[in-house]
């Protein structure tokens, strides 16, 4: 970062590649739209190379990185009609073999994860972003924060109350 | 724990759900990242806003075709070397092995630059090959890796220098050679000579058939496959901060003359 930050494009292009997907991945949770998230994301990328000077030496460059990518995602939604379901989807389970569970299990584990997902889907653009970026993007509080533009202590109440409707949504289907 | 209701309070987690949930997360399929880098960094180096999706051309198509082809790597086991600087070269053991495509990166030229962009985004003044009998040359690419970046110049066809089955005749690279902890390697095998020779008097290594590989070991100790060959001849020296190599020159009077054409 310290390289990139001294005007190294090189140094930036290898930051860039190691975010890349985390930053698609969370554009597309905010604007909902494969081709919205990657015109965010370069466009993100391209924000922050202009931001570096401004980027506070030692800092954690993920959170801040992720910020700028979800703020051009939020204008691209804005901009956008485009507000239907994630439309996530599910790979087969690669740990289900090695469990050797029985068809029947497998078939109800299947179903079941797939309401849960459904459930996710039919949630608020809020909830679903913030289970999003915790759940499916695995980001901690501080790249929340940022994303959410909030305090961490307003991450966990936002993450609660959206579980919460989560667990609401899918009574006891799972 | 649930109230009378049954409900979880708000300041409890749901256990069983944070469960599922982290079952669910290992198996959510996102749209495949697409590649994001390129243009960002086509739009940083030409300092404009305007983001372009570059199409691979014929040649880039061809290098991408080569590199798929064989990777090979030489046993380092009991390996023994020479060196110049910051670049060994190691005999190998036998015959080269088969190595697992996931423990090595797999070769590229990088990303098509102008000259200009080139220039902007690496640290140190770029070598330009003006060999008459070349001509320029017909791409400039620019890599991230090794650490410091790479500058390949690359020509198609020329009089007296076929083109191999991935459209290259020739490439000059140009790459940091002083960056530790990173060890440059050419691994060769048994069937390779290599010539001590001195370019524009650096002393250099003239290493010609068998095959050979040019590697590097990351930050990680990883080795990075940074051939572009893995066969035919390369010249390579040291000039202490930088490593060049000319792969594809039909013999050492011809990688001489390139090599002296650098300035």
């Amino acid at each position: 970062m310290e390289r990139a930050r001294r005007g190294d494009v090189v140094a930036y292009e290898e930051l860039v590649r190691r975010y890349e997907e985390v930053a698609y991945r969370t554009a597309f949770l905010v604007c909902g739209d494969a081709d919205e998230a990657r015109d965010a994301a370069q466009e993100g990328f391209i924000r922050a190379w202009r931001a570096l000077p401004s980027f506070k030496a030692g800092a954690e460059p993920r959170p801040w990185l992720l910020a700028i990518v979800a703020n051009a995602a939020r204008n691209r939604r804005r901009g956008s009609t485009r507000r239907a379901a994630l439309g996530l989807r599910l790979a087969a389970d690669p740990l289900s073999g090695g469990a050797a569970p029985s068809p029947e299990g497998s078939v109800l584990a299947g179903e079941r994860r797939t309401a849960l997902l459904q459930a996710v889907e039919r949630l608020k653009p809020e909830d679903r972003l913030v289970i999003g970026l915790r759940w499916f993007v695995e980001l901690d509080e501080a790249a929340m924060a940022a994303v959410l533009k909030v305090p961490r202590g307003t991450v966990k109440s936002r993450l609660s109350r959206a579980m919460r409707r989560l667990r609401d949504e899918v009574g006891s289907d799972v | 724990m649930s109230d009378r209701s049954g409900r979880v309070p708000d300041s409890e987690p749901d256990a069983m759900l944070e469960i599922q949930m982290a079952e669910l997360a290992r198996l959510v399929q996102f749209p495949e990242t697409p590649e994001i880098t390129p243009a960002v960094i086509d739009a940083i180096a030409s300092g404009s806003r305007r983001i372009t999706w570059s199409q691979p051309g014929l040649l880039r198509r061809g290098i991408a075709l080569g590199v798929l082809a064989t990777i090979l790597v030489a046993s380092a086991a009991g390996a023994v070397g020479i060196g110049i600087g910051a670049i060994q070269i190691k005999f190998a053991d036998g015959t080269p092995l088969p190595t697992p495509v996931t423990s090595i990166r797999l070769r590229t030229l990088g990303r098509e630059v102008s000259l200009e962009q080139a220039d902007a985004a690496v640290a140190w003044p770029i070598i330009v090959p003006h060999d008459p009998v070349l001509g320029e040359p017909d791409a400039i690419y620019l890599n991230a890796i090794p650490s410091g970046g790479t500058v390949s110049f690359v020509w198609g066809p020329r009089e007296g220098i076929p083109a191999a089955a991935d459209g290259i005749s020739l490439v000059v690279t140009e790459f940091r050679a002083d960056i530790a902890p990173e060890a440059f390697e050419k691994m060769i095998d048994e069937g390779t000579t290599v010539e001590k020779v001195y370019v524009n008097g650096l002393p250099g290594w003239w290493i010609e058939g068998g095959t050979h590989a040019f590697f590097y070991r990351d930050q990680n100790g990883d080795m990075v496959d940074t051939s572009l060959r893995l066969v035919g001849s390369a010249l390579i020296w040291d000039s202490g901060r930088l490593a060049i190599r000319v792969e594809g020159a039909p013999d050492l009077k011809t990688a001489m003359r390139v090599a002296g054409s650098l300035e």
